[in-house]
């Protein structure tokens, strides 16, 4: 079943000299259960790839579609709330709320949508993230790796159908990197969630299900062209 | 770039608008303490152009002989000195023109420069012993001019023959008195009773001291010469007041009053500037890191804010002390168009030294203290920071929102308010501080309302009395003068003197027709207004020890019998004082009742007193008519006193305390209304970066609006609730101090003062939020997060 569709995505930054083409009418397309990941080197335009399908940036032409829902077609306003029903986002530095515990970050979400969280789902989640004795400390008492388990925790609450990590890794050493990733993989395996991460590590690509690659803009399926 | 500091501008180049806020608010510190300095030395000008009007310009006088006169004449500190001795001042003394008593000055001509007032209309100052001026009243009475000659009869019985020479304005006391002046030179003085006029007692030394004397030691000093008592040296203690020289107990506290002001606005400067400073530096923690990452020591950090800090004062300061100078002459320019006559010598464009002084010592050093903490704290930014993309914008948190009371929104709107508890307390203070000011100062109008009686509503301009204090004024007269050109109200007052059976304590009662109940409405303590205007009893006027309190029945001794009435209210004070004849001891009361009562308790119906109050554009010549009118309805036995130009002191005194107290309200409201602003403003942009992830994770615009309202509400709520707590007390016992203690009023909740700064407050709440609000829609949530 697919879950995203990027069509002829296009963005530029800047103009005359200065304008530079970010992304390169980029298409591709990932099914339920799917893991993905981008790499590039640094400048080639895999966060604005990230950012666009996330719909944190507007793209200058194309089209993004998650779960057939076209992401440009929508208001600010719904989009937000589309945003974060529908995608989980995880960042490099965390960007977790400082004033909420760990429980409270996770469940922030549903907080957003004034939702009662199920407990149920929510110590499920801080079990699969080995967080449930952290649950009332607060961001600034956790280490960079349980911080990031955290941010992947509030991603994956809403079970969104897609989760997007833009160097999740980044600033976590080899064992919390690789904690990061199994989680990832429980999600796209476990939880059929399409996982699409941005990573400069190659070694991690060799458990994604799709490495693809973006080079000045354009975006490559490593083995083979993108859809 | 040659040195390091120079990355100063390249960084102010590129952090414009984020620098544009701590401008802002070093241009509004400065701003404020212009202002208030500004408006403070304009207000003190004013006053000291009322002083000199009224009272004159000299600083001192002593009653000395001739040749202490000459020794005191020789003394370096004094600059002017001037003869002056009056004579028939209490006008009962028998000094007559055409049979009315008249006042008679002999004074050098030095002393014309020291009394603005006696300013010559036309005409030349004596030179002779037989020359003179007259005042306008005599000119226009006994219809003389220049050139003319008039008689005056003394106590001795002698006639003297005087040639006009000049004419003078009426002084207040004049027009008050309905009296005759004459001014002689200090020779001819001598001439009309030397006996007399030798006497040191009869001649008083007005002396003009140098500038930058010590008036004060200088006095001293001049009694301990020629062994001067008390009674012998007048101070002029309004203008010594003025002049900062006044060592009078209550002068004192008032200067004790402007410096605790001075010092609070100064205080309420650095808070704004301080509070601004430390959130730029907040902002740029990381920015510090990599200063210190690359090699900067902690001295050059430190060196680098200061330098930064001063930079902005270069522009802001010279920027707030302009705004701060022309508000003072919009200022100016109202109380000159209030009243062009009296203000004319207030320059519209003067610039006070003393208020751009005080600016720039404000601005620079409360720029380079407030760079201080910011400074140490820049300077002790770890490396670590820089490099580890870690650092955090905002204060560590200790503790978690509440998310059970509140929706996720407002609960972490609160938690950013109340997180850090030092900030809290900072923020919350700041804003009470503004309450605190506005309801203490408050005070000072309600004191301005009760001191400035003759500004009341009730206030005439022409007063006719019946000297005897008989109540043989008609009481038809009023509908009578009322229909006359100039006249906007005439109204009389029955006066009757009882003796209360028993004590023997006196109770001095005044009968009020319908409109000076009206106007006695407000100053009603207990009691029902109504029921005195039906003539069910009267009104006792607060005094201390009084013992005719509301309730209690009063039985008078009149006509040879005993008549009983009950006291139905207590006023707070009443614009008239007691009788001139009257005891005045605590054994004398005071009462208001209708006048049907005071038929009652009289059995007479008329008034020993008129009030007329005028139009704005009434004359001379319509004044006249009503007196010729009095003269003839009552006899000679009338008085009439011309209270036009006291009234107008009084008013020019009143509207320039009123622009100032009034306009330092709306600088203290002002200063709360940037806090707020300023704060949230600063507080939101410390936490963009945080507002950006939460946007990314999928908080809408108006979920974060409603954060920022949270959070300004609640430094609000709990400022307004601290200002209350500290404010309301320091009101109570400022009133009780200036108010209660002189005229009885009892304190009440002042409402309108806390309801106009709480609406300003709330205005202030939905301004601050406006701005950021408008701040997080534009927000681009990649940049935000990308940032750093």
């Amino acid at each position: 079943m697919e879950i995203l569709k990027v069509e002829n995505l296009c963005k530029v930054y800047g103009s005359g000299e200065a304008r530079v083409d970010a992304l390169k009418n980029v298409s591709l397309s990932m099914q339920r259960g799917e893991f993905g990941a981008v790499v590039g080197a640094s400048g080639s335009g895999k966060s604005t790839l990230l950012n666009c399908i996330g719909g944190l940036d507007e793209a200058n032409s194309g089209n993004v579609f998650l779960n057939g829902r076209n992401i440009f077609a929508m208001g600010e306003n719904e989009r937000t709330v589309f945003r974060r029903q529908n995608i989980g986002f995880i960042f490099q530095s965390f960007h977790l709320i400082p004033e909420l515990d760990v429980e409270q970050n996770i469940i922030f979400p549903l907080l957003l949508d004034y939702k009662k969280p199920n407990q149920e789902r929510v110590d499920e989640i801080l079990e699969v993230l080995g967080l449930t004795n952290r649950r009332k400390h607060l961001p600034g008492q956790l280490s960079g790796g349980q911080q990031q388990r955290v941010a992947i925790g509030r991603a994956l609450i809403t079970r969104p159908a897609l989760v997007l990590a833009d160097e999740p890794t980044g600033n976590l050493d080899s064992q919390s990197s690789q904690d990061v990733m199994d989680l990832l993989c429980k999600a796209s395996r476990h939880y059929q969630q399409t996982v699409l991460m941005i990573t400069h590590n190659m070694n991690l690509t060799s458990q994604a299900d799709r490495v693809f690659q973006v080079t000045d803009g354009e975006l490559i399926e490593l083995g083979g062209v993108a859809d | 770039m040659k040195h390091y500091l120079d990355l100063i501008q390249i960084s102010a180049k590129q952090h414009k608008k984020q620098n544009r806020m701590t401008r802002l608010c070093i241009v509004l510190a400065v701003f404020l303490v212009t202002v208030i300095f500004g408006m403070a030395d304009m207000e003190i000008r004013s006053q000291m152009i009322q002083a000199v009007k009224s009272d004159g310009s000299w600083h001192a006088g002593f009653l000395v002989d001739e040749e202490q006169g000459a020794l005191l004449k020789a003394r370096p500190e004094v600059e002017h000195i001037a003869r002056y001795g009056v004579l028939n001042y209490h006008l009962r003394d028998g000094y007559r023109i055409e049979g009315i008593e008249t006042a008679v000055c002999g004074f050098d001509k030095e002393l014309l420069e020291m009394f603005p007032a006696a300013e010559l209309t036309e005409g030349t100052f004596p030179e002779n012993t037989e020359e003179a001026v007259l005042n306008e009243s005599a000119k226009t009475r006994l219809g003389v001019q220049v050139g003319d000659t008039v008689s005056m009869a003394t106590p001795q019985g002698e006639m003297k023959q005087y040639y006009i020479t000049g004419i003078t304005k009426d002084t207040a006391l004049e027009a008050e008195h309905d009296a005759f002046g004459m001014y002689l030179n200090t020779d001819g003085f001598s001439a009309l009773r030397p006996e007399e006029t030798k006497s040191a007692q009869e001649v008083l030394y007005y002396v003009e001291f140098r500038k930058f004397c010590n008036i004060q030691k200088a006095i001293r000093e001049i009694s301990a010469q020629f062994g001067l008592e008390e009674g012998q040296v007048r101070q002029n203690a309004k203008v010594l007041m003025l002049m900062f020289q006044s060592q009078d107990t209550y002068i004192l506290q008032l200067y004790f009053v402007a410096a605790v002001l001075a010092a609070l606005v100064v205080i309420a400067g650095i808070f704004m500037i301080t509070a601004s400073m430390n959130s730029n530096i907040a902002r740029r923690t990381e920015f510090f890191g990599m200063m210190r990452c690359l090699g900067a020591t902690g001295k050059q950090v430190i060196r680098f804010v200061r330098r930064e800090a001063l930079g902005w004062c270069r522009t802001a300061i010279p920027a707030g002390i302009i705004a701060g100078i022309c508000m003072v002459w919009v200022l100016c320019g109202m109380l000159r168009c209030l009243s062009p006559g009296l203000f004319e010598g207030l320059p519209v464009f003067g610039v006070s030294y003393i208020a751009v002084a005080a600016g720039m010592i404000v601005g620079f050093v409360t720029v380079l203290l407030a760079a201080r903490s910011p400074a140490k704290r820049a300077a002790k930014v770890s490396p670590l920071t820089a490099v580890s993309g870690n650092a955090g914008t905002v204060q560590a948190v200790k503790r978690t929102a509440n998310t059970r009371i509140f929706k996720v929104d407002m609960a972490l709107g609160v938690h950013h308010a109340s997180g850090s508890k030092k900030n809290f307390l900072l923020v919350t203070s700041s804003f009470a501080f503004s309450i605190i000011l506005f309801l203490a100062f408050g005070t000072a109008i309600d004191f301005m309302h009760h001191a400035l009686t003759p500004l009341r509503a009730s206030a005439p301009d022409l007063y006719i009395y019946k000297e005897d204090y008989t109540n043989q004024i008609p009481s038809g007269l009023d509908e009578v003068i009322i229909k006359y050109p100039g006249v906007k109200r005439a109204f009389g007052r029955g006066y009757a003197e009882f003796t209360i059976p028993g004590d023997g304590s006196t109770l001095i009662v005044i009968s009020y027709d319908d409109q000076q109940f009206e106007w006695a409405k407000d100053s009603l303590i207990e009691g029902n207004l109504q029921d005195a205007i039906d003539g069910k009893g009267m009104l006792s006027v607060h005094r201390e020890g009084n013992t005719f309190a509301a309730g209690s029945n009063v039985t008078v001794s009149a006509g040879g019998g005993e008549k009983e009435t009950s006291i139905v209210g207590t006023l707070g004070d009443v614009p008239y004082s007691y009788g001139a004849d009257s005891n005045t001891d605590s054994m004398t009361g005071m009462a208001v009742c209708s006048e049907e009562l005071f038929r009652k308790l009289t059995g007479e119906d008329g008034y020993t007193v008129l009030d007329v109050q005028l139009n704005r554009d009434a004359t001379d010549s319509q004044v006249q008519e009503i007196r010729k009118v009095m003269e003839q309805e009552c006899g000679g036995s009338v008085a009439f006193s011309d209270k036009r130009i006291g009234n107008k002191e009084t008013k020019g005194a009143s509207y320039s305390m009123s622009v100032f107290l009034y306009g330092f309200l709306a600088v203290i409201a002002m200063i709360g209304f940037f806090n707020i602003i300023n704060n949230i403003a600063m507080s939101v942009s410390a936490r963009m970066r945080e507002y950006g992830a939460m946007r990314a994770i999928g908080m809408t615009v108006r979920q974060l609006n409603r954060m920022v309202l949270g959070e300004t509400m609640t430094y609000t709520v709990f400022g307004v609730l601290l200002g209350c707590v500290i404010g309301l007390p320091l009101n109570k016992v400022l009133f009780q101090n200036l108010v209660t203690s002189r005229w009885g009023d009892e304190w009440s909740v002042p409402g309108w003062e806390l309801l106009v700064i709480v609406f300003i407050m709330l205005g202030s709440v939905c301004l601050a939020v406006m701005g950021p609000a408008k701040q997080i829609k534009k927000m681009t949530v990649v940049d935000t997060i990308s940032r750093e």
